[in-house]
């Protein structure tokens, strides 16, 4: 039941009354639910909104009229003419014996004579307010309570003589995050919490996203970090900030309590408020805040010795030619060649101080994981004129020399739309050149073009609510959901749950595929076979949608010749997946009633990756699966903000909202609102990334914020090279990263909780984060440095706030002409289009037409073709790349968190069983990968989630980065890197041996 | 209690009477209670080991099946002797001396004291609550032979039976 927001169904019923006064409530709810909405209070201990009822504590009885015996108002529905009493003596009396009984195994000697709850603790408050008195433990026959306890976990520990044996813990992992991890065990006094079947949350499958912590009502499940930081937890309340996780494209809701300047902890809003979390994290969203707060934040800008002030300019001393970037760092070829510690235990069920000295060593992730100290060598503490000077100098120069084709500017998925907005401004309005992009480039780049080609859009079409609540096929190709997305995952997992048929197409074994009825296994590229054969047998059955296909698309018969040579036994010759299980596919998919379709960048990341999406596409239209709530077309976003930075213009062929660079009529528009002359921009579309960073591109001068390209880039070793290459190089960043360290300049920028800001997620929501804590030392947020720098490099930029920037930003944007900040003050922020102050935001788009001239979606043929690397004797392996649950991207973030970084602490290979047996490797051995590019060194992991003769690599690894071999061909269309195929070759290294 | 190295129970023949079981029962979840018979059957007890691998054949999780196990006492969450002895220590047993029983099963089996195992790895005796037989004292379970009358002086004789 959402309070305040009552169902259609909703029927009064005025003879009802608690305490005296009547209440209405809906059809169907408990005295629980009827007393809430009228804002009368009933203490509840294994009642939790939303979980299934247990009512097992009894602490919620209360007195009917007419009733000889007291009834548990969570389990008891409210009917005509009941009159409630919730404070009664009979049931007053009967809460004190049931918090007495509790108290009998429970440690509460501080609370005897008057003693204070401690904070946060539910049953405790209670005992305080029905004055039960403790007897002292060391009066008392039965033992404290026992249980589980996650010895030496980083993140989650349990006390467990706390519990009381609610079981909210049991239900919020089976039946929110339905994983399970946790059972009430043995019986009578005995009964207790345990963790899967010998303690090990690692072998129960645990993903450690702390909703255990967050039901529990007394403490006895908690968090690890604060105690390790802080020592004992203040027991005041902390105040309390909104802000946004940021981390995935989810966009959880979450909030920061705050402590001295520093973010204490993280929790997350009511499940009952309308977030796009509904209550639930992650693990990196609970637990991985901590890099805020890392010893490694720049709290300065740096200046690279050699650059000397003379006079009013600044000159450049140092060497030149190859040394000019130089530093006392190996490069990331270097150090991926080199022999490297064999992955230690992930750090779970086993005491730090119980591990070999030598582990020990190695575990210790704040030597490991951080900056190392002669990183920082080559530069100079420098103040902010000094810095800012010296960067509008040079881009100054730089573009007086080369011309506007010789600048360019990397954004960041990770900033708010404000600064996004902000810096594609300056590089647009003062330099005269569209050179601006940012991730999305090797992320949805390629569903971007095929959905801007097929329906004029560039985002999803539907909510992530709409698939837990009402589809009825879930149809997800080349998305690992429930690692990715973590809170998506769990919700495709619930829907998956309630019945909604699940099929999974992936080359992998994920999560996913193994809960799903359907699992096509196809070998990796061949995605567009496999979807032309399911359209090939669709059509075969007439379960098309004529009516649809008629009415809302055109050039249909152009695919249906396409998909002709597509029967399924070919596509089974292909894709490796039998013809019946894609004809089974097909026929579920079709018959919906309705389907949703998500994918990521297991279709993307392909030389093909715009006809894979297209081919989906043209399944989704051909079948009418998009429009209608339950039925979306959901490409899962990456990071917090990448729908967001593509929003505001962060790609170069675009101004904010898609409006294109190449209409003279737009450029008027933007300039006129940006005070320059229309002449001064450019018509151009400017170049992507991926083509900035190639050989004989013509940059000269790159302003980079807040991204890591050295580590997310292809084939490393080569765009290391290029960033040496360029004349002036400015990184603003939280820390001194791989790519920060070649800067000429680095400015110190703040992190999503130094700052205030939005973020769209992935189904387009649009969501206020406010700032919590001071950036460290002189660090500023990231708007503050694009206004300095604009007006030093003479674009005059006048906005005092984030809100200011917004209000410019909805005169510019029709899609955001209804937002700001006074509306985004609700926690639920708004879904755009919003087009008007008074248009509530929007749900799901095209329920009668497509955003095209007229209104149709148009059809596109794709043919398959092979990936762009095939495995052959000489690397006989494919070679795929993606995220682990524990990192984020180039693990700038999640590698400076302490829990993530314990969970997942050094580079690792997936290989499956039999081929480590042919290759005689057993889990955490060395092995050296070699590519038709390059090679690292790498912990083996032996794991059936990935296919024979299939290997997965995270790049998260500095040490071990994946994209040393990855392979810089480009797709055609939107120029993403072929990332996920790549041939390899693998051999056992010989410890001690010589690299 | 943990093992060193697991060999999986439910392979070839076993499997495939798991295989038939399943038909009759609703869910897996269903299965859940003889799966885990067939377990003891094979292995004498249940181990961490093998109730993930029951929670992995049943699509159930671990938690689930240790909540099961550990609910219900016949199932053994540590190894046995080859014959697992219960006792009637009931009241009309007791009343006709089933104490003396008792004694004289973990005297003859070498069982130092109730619930261990013998040195020899042949035999455990428990106590065990009424075995239905109150007319005919004293009762007793081993493996799952009911042997009604023992008394303290044939219980020699009785385990000559069970070596």
């Amino acid at each position: 039941m959402h309070l305040g927001c009552p169902p259609a169904n909703f029927q009064p019923m005025p003879s009802a009354t608690i305490n005296g006064r009547t209440i209405t409530a809906p059809d169907g709810a408990t005295i629980l639910d009827a007393a809430r909405g009228a804002g009368v209070e009933i203490p509840t201990l294994c009642w939790y909104p939303k979980l299934p009822i247990a009512g097992n504590c009894r602490i919620c009885v209360v007195s009917v009229d007419g009733q000889a015996k007291l009834l548990p108002a969570c389990a008891t529905k409210i009917t005509e003419d009941m009159r409630v009493t919730t404070e009664s003596p009979e049931a007053v009396a009967a809460r004190r014996g049931v918090l007495k009984m509790l108290l009998e195994r429970y440690p509460a000697d501080h609370l005897i004579n008057g003693g204070r709850a401690r904070p946060n603790n539910q049953f405790e408050d209670y005992v305080v307010r029905y004055g039960v008195q403790p007897t002292p433990v060391g009066q008392r026959l039965p033992l404290l309570r026992r249980g589980d306890e996650r010895p030496g976990d980083p993140m989650i520990s349990h006390d467990m003589t706390r519990c009381i044996l609610c079981t909210r813990c049991v239900r919020a992992c089976e039946d929110i995050q339905v994983v399970g991890v946790l059972d009430v065990g043995y019986r009578g006094e005995q009964a207790q919490i345990i963790v899967g079947a010998d303690g090990d949350p690692d072998k129960a499958a645990c993903t450690w996203c702390g909703e255990c912590v967050r039901v529990c009502p007394t403490g006895a499940i908690f968090e690890v970090l604060p105690q390790q930081r802080f020592g004992e937890i203040p027991v005041t309340a902390e105040p309390v900030v909104q802000s946004v996780c940021p981390y995935c494209g989810v966009g959880c809701r979450i909030e920061l309590h705050v402590e001295d300047d520093e973010v204490l902890r993280v929790t997350s809003p009511s499940i009952e408020l309308d977030t796009p979390n509904q209550g639930s994290t992650c693990v990196k969203g609970r637990f991985g805040y901590d890099y805020v707060q890392h010893r490694d934040r720049l709290t300065a800008p740096l200046i690279r010795r050699g650059w000397v002030k003379r006079g009013t300019r600044w000159v450049w001393t140092g060497p030149n030619g190859a040394d000019r970037r130089a530093g006392p760092w190996r490069s990331i070829e270097a150090e991926g060649h080199e022999l490297k510690h064999p992955a230690p235990p992930r750090a779970t069920g086993k005491r730090l101080r119980d591990l070999p000295l030598l582990d020990r060593v190695t575990m210790d992730i704040r030597e490991r994981a951080a900056t190392p100290p002669d990183w920082y060598q080559p530069f100079r503490q420098a103040t902010w004129d000094e810095a800012l000077e010296l960067v509008a100098q040079e881009m100054s120069r730089v573009h007086a020399e080369h011309g506007p084709e010789a600048m360019a500017v990397f954004q960041s998925a990770k900033c708010t739309n404000e600064e996004n907005y902000l810096l594609q401004r300056l590089i647009r309005a003062r330099f005269g050149t569209n050179n601006v992009d940012h991730c999305t480039r090797l992320c949805h780049s390629t569903s971007v073009s095929a959905m801007q080609a097929a329906l004029n859009t560039a985002a999803a079409s539907g909510s992530m609510r709409e698939v837990e609540e009402a589809c009825d096929v879930i149809f997800i190709a080349g998305a690992n959901t429930t690692e990715t997305h973590p809170v998506f995952g769990a919700s495709l997992k619930r829907a998956h749950k309630r019945g909604a048929f699940l099929i999974v197409a992936d080359p992998r074994r994920i999560e996913l595929a193994r809960l799903a009825d359907i699992h096509l296994q196809m070998q990796p590229g061949t995605d567009v076979a496999l979807f032309n054969a399911m359209l090939h047998h669709i059509l075969a059955q007439g379960l098309e949608n004529r009516e649809f296909i008629a009415q809302r698309t055109k050039s249909f018969d152009a695919v249906k010749q396409a998909v002709a040579p597509y029967p399924p036994e070919r596509a089974e010759a292909i894709t490796g997946v039998p013809a019946a299980l894609i004809r089974q596919a097909a026929e579920r998919y079709a018959k919906g009633p309705n389907t949703t379709t998500l994918w990521a960048m297991g279709l993307t990341q392909h030389l093909t990756g715009h006809d894979m999406v297209t081919s989906l596409l043209n399944l989704i239209l051909a079948t009418g699966m998009i429009g209608r709530w339950g039925a979306a077309m959901m490409p899962v976003r990456g990071q917090n903000n990448v729908q967001g930075a593509s929003d505001m213009g962060a790609i170069p062929f675009v101004y904010p909202d898609y409006q294109s660079v190449s209409d003279p009529a737009m450029r008027e528009k933007f300039a006129r609102v940006w005070g320059v002359e229309p002449e001064r921009m450019s018509l151009t579309p400017g170049l992507k990334v991926t083509e900035m960073t190639q050989e004989g591109s013509p940059i000269r001068a790159l302003y980079i914020m807040g991204e890591n390209p050295i580590i997310s880039d292809p084939d490393i070793a080569h765009a290391e090279a290029w960033f040496r290459s360029i004349e002036f190089l400015a990184v603003q960043d939280l820390f001194l990263t791989e790519t920060a360290r070649y800067a000429d300049v680095v400015l110190p920028g703040a992190s999503f909780a130094e700052k205030t800001g939005t973020f769209v997620n992935t189904e387009r929501r649009i969501q206020l984060a406010h700032q919590a804590i001071h950036p460290p030392g002189t660090a500023r947020a990231d708007w503050e440095i694009i206004v300095d720098l604009s007006n030093r490099l003479g674009l005059p930029t006048t906005f005092p706030s984030p809100e200011a920037v917004m209000e410019e930003i909805r005169q510019v944007a029709p899609a955001w002409a209804g937002v700001s900040y006074q509306r985004l003050k609700n926690l639920a922020g708004l879904q755009y289009p919003v087009p008007s102050d008074d248009h509530p935001g929007t749900a799901f788009l095209f329920d009668d037409r497509f955003p095209t001239p007229d209104g149709k979606a148009t059809f596109h043929p794709a043919q398959y073709t092979d990936p762009a690397e095939l495995p052959d004797q000489e690397y006989p392996f494919v070679m795929n790349t993606g995220r682990q649950l524990y990192h984020w991207h180039t693990g700038t973030m999640s590698r400076r968190s302490n829990g993530l970084d314990a969970r997942e602490p050094t580079a690792i290979v997936e290989i499956h069983p039999d081929d480590a047996a042919e290759l005689g490797i057993t889990d955490g051995d060395l092995v050296r990968l070699t590519s038709r590019r390059n090679a690292v060194v790498i912990s083996a992991r032996v794991s059936d989630r990935v296919a024979r003769r299939q290997i997965f690599v995270p790049f998260h690894f500095r040490e071990a980065a994946a994209n040393l071999l990855t392979s810089p061909v480009l797709e055609p269309h939107a120029k993403m890197p072929a990332l996920k195929v790549c041939a390899v070759r693998i051999e056992p290294v010989a410890v001690g041996a010589t690299v | 209690m943990h093992e060193t190295t697991y060999e999986p129970v439910f392979t070839g023949d076993r499997k495939k009477q798991l295989d038939q079981l399943l038909p009759r029962f609703p869910t897996k979840r269903a299965a859940l209670l003889p799966a885990l018979w067939m377990v003891q059957q094979a292995r004498g007890w249940i181990s961490d080991h093998a109730m993930a691998e029951v929670a992995e054949v049943l699509g159930l999780t671990p938690a689930y099946v240790k909540g099961v196990v550990t609910f219900y006492t016949m199932y053994h969450q540590h190894p046995v002797g080859k014959h697992f002895v219960q006792v009637c220590t009931t009241t009309p047993c007791n009343l006709c001396g089933a104490e003396g029983v008792v004694k004289a099963f973990l005297e003859h089996t070498g069982c130092k004291e109730l619930g261990a195992t013998s040195p020899d790895g042949k035999y455990t005796v428990i106590e065990v609550e009424c075995l239905g037989a109150c007319g005919f004292p004293t009762p007793v379970m081993i493996g799952d032979d009911f042997i009604e009358n023992v008394t303290p002086e044939g219980v020699p004789e009785l385990l000559r039976k069970y070596q």
